[in-house]
């Protein structure tokens, strides 16, 4: 779009208005078309696609105000100019809060509307100028993060491959000593994935996007399904799950994977930084119009100075390369991370030797 | 006896593709190795495998995706059944997932590197 030549719709009940409008703009060499009331002005906003739209506020049929509120909706974008013959402070506020870029009271001469319009389209020019540079700046760095993710892949997959292939004695019997020594390269290779995966989460992750796809989820259900899953590792720890949840739970909006993804990472973590015959409790209830997740256990617990920073990105409590319990000291950023992206809270008590207690909550979901 | 199946493997990767080969070879397979698109079509004309299994991104990014929709849109190779192969994360924002990608429905499945020997193998007895 260049500044000096754009399309212009013009939404207005009064055909003089219309009519002025179009013989002002047009010569000016903008594209213009006119609509007598806001439905017509909608679909035709559909199909022409304008740069900026003046809208009379006060038509028979739908407001001014719905019709800019559908546009702004639509395409924030869009230059939209308010039309008033009214042009009270109150009303020229409201519009304005409803993504108006400015108004124009009735009746207004040619040069006024001219110098309206043009400040509006230069306005246009520069936020799709900047949104071009943002969409821009993301694909660069999105597909930075493919290719490097690619390359740091391609060579472990391949190495793991190989000892598919050696440990499966596709390729001739092995000692078992060396049998041991790949069983353990596997291990170090396919933790080193997992850890770029969990780096590429972390990379990628955009909370905008994902509340695009939010729908009305039950924790109750999210939370069995993740003690399910944990339930093997439990009995290997010797730890004990439990569940405690209300049949009514309200449901909360949210993304079902980042959901399950938040309770594995913190069931997973009560159990591995545990005792034998240890516990791990997992509550949920109904508060303050919130709902609260609480999952305790009376594992190891972590000393104070911890815990302001295990939600820091790479923190370990355990910072020794070789600690007994291997961990990429990322879970708890991604869950932070997730739990932000939900619009809620996390919290975290723990002590000592005694164990340790996160407390999430969740706005609420009233349809 | 019945006659050995063949399978191609189109991966940019040569050490990928001969540990995959091995897997195969194990299970009694005749396998062949393409390191690009280009060897890859001419290895199909060639020696008309049984199965494909085809690397996404060789030379460029999305190079197994176009090769798999043109087998898939020519009526010589449409019958034959390929199994993409990826060592990208759908984190990446990479699409492939046959079931929700319109375009490349056509692949009969996919599968992430590494992959181990068992699941391989099931994939591929349950094609041919």
């Amino acid at each position: 779009m260049s500044v000096d030549k754009a399309r212009i719709l013009v939404i207005d009940d009064e055909k003089v208005i219309r009519d002025s409008c179009k013989r002002i703009l047009i010569a000016e060499g903008h594209i213009v078309k006119s609509a007598e009331d806001g439905d017509i002005g909608l679909s035709l906003f559909k199909e022409f696609r304008p740069d900026l739209v003046l809208v009379d506020l006060k038509m028979p049929g739908m407001s001014g105000m719905a019709v800019l509120e559908e546009i702004e909706s639509s395409d924030a974008n869009v230059i939209k100019i308010v039309i008033t013959g009214y042009a009270t402070v109150s009303s020229a506020v409201d519009a304005m809060k409803r993504g108006a870029y400015d108004f124009i009271p009735k009746p207004f001469t040619p040069d006024e509307i001219l110098l309206i319009v043009a400040r509006g389209l230069e306005r246009r020019h520069l936020l799709l100028e900047s949104e071009a540079l943002r969409v821009e700046r993301e694909m660069r760095r999105r597909n930075m993060i493919s290719l490097v993710s690619h390359e740091l892949r391609a060579p472990l997959a391949a190495t793991v491959q190989y000892l598919e292939v050696i440990l499966g004695g596709m390729a001739g019997e092995i000692s078992s000593e060396a049998k041991e020594m790949i069983d353990r390269c596997d291990i170090r290779i396919k933790e080193l994935l997992e850890l770029l995966s969990r780096w590429l989460n972390l990379a990628t992750f955009d909370p905008m996007k994902i509340a695009e796809h939010f729908q009305d989820i039950n924790l109750s259900d999210v939370a069995r399904e993740s003690i399910e899953v944990l339930k093997s590792l439990a009995e290997e720890k010797k730890v004990s799950l439990s569940l405690d949840t209300p049949k009514d739970l309200p449901p909360i909006q949210g993304s079902k994977m980042l959901l399950e993804e938040i309770f594995t990472n913190l069931i997973g973590n009560a159990i591995k930084y545990n005792k034998v015959g240890g516990w791990v409790k997992v509550a949920l209830y109904e508060k303050d119009h919130e709902v609260w997740v609480e999952i305790s256990d009376n594992g190891l617990g972590m000393k104070e100075e911890h815990l302001s920073r295990i939600f820091e990105e790479f923190y370990r409590v355990d910072g020794r390369r070789n600690a007994p319990i291997k961990g990429s000291g990322l879970g708890l950023s991604i869950v932070k991370k997730m739990v932000d992206a939900h619009t809620g809270m996390i919290d975290v008590e723990s002590k000592f030797g005694e164990g340790t207690t996160f407390k999430i909550s969740f706005p609420k979901f009233n349809i | 006896m019945t006659q050995k199946k063949r399978i191609l493997i189109v991966d940019d990767d040569p050490d990928f593709s001969t540990a995959i080969q091995k897997i195969l070879s194990s299970a009694n397979y005749d396998v062949d190795v393409a390191g690009n698109v280009k060897d890859g079509m001419q290895a199909i004309e060639d020696k008309m495998p049984d199965l494909i299994l085809l690397d996404v991104m060789m030379e460029k990014y999305d190079d197994g995706f176009n090769m798999c929709y043109d087998l898939k849109h020519d009526d010589r190779y449409r019958s034959i059944p390929v199994i993409i192969i990826t060592a990208v994360t759908e984190v990446t924002g990479l699409k492939f997932n046959p079931e929700t990608d319109g375009e490349y429905l056509d692949a009969e499945d996919y599968v992430q590197k590494p992959i181990s020997a068992e699941a391989l193998l099931d994939k591929v007895k349950r094609l041919i």
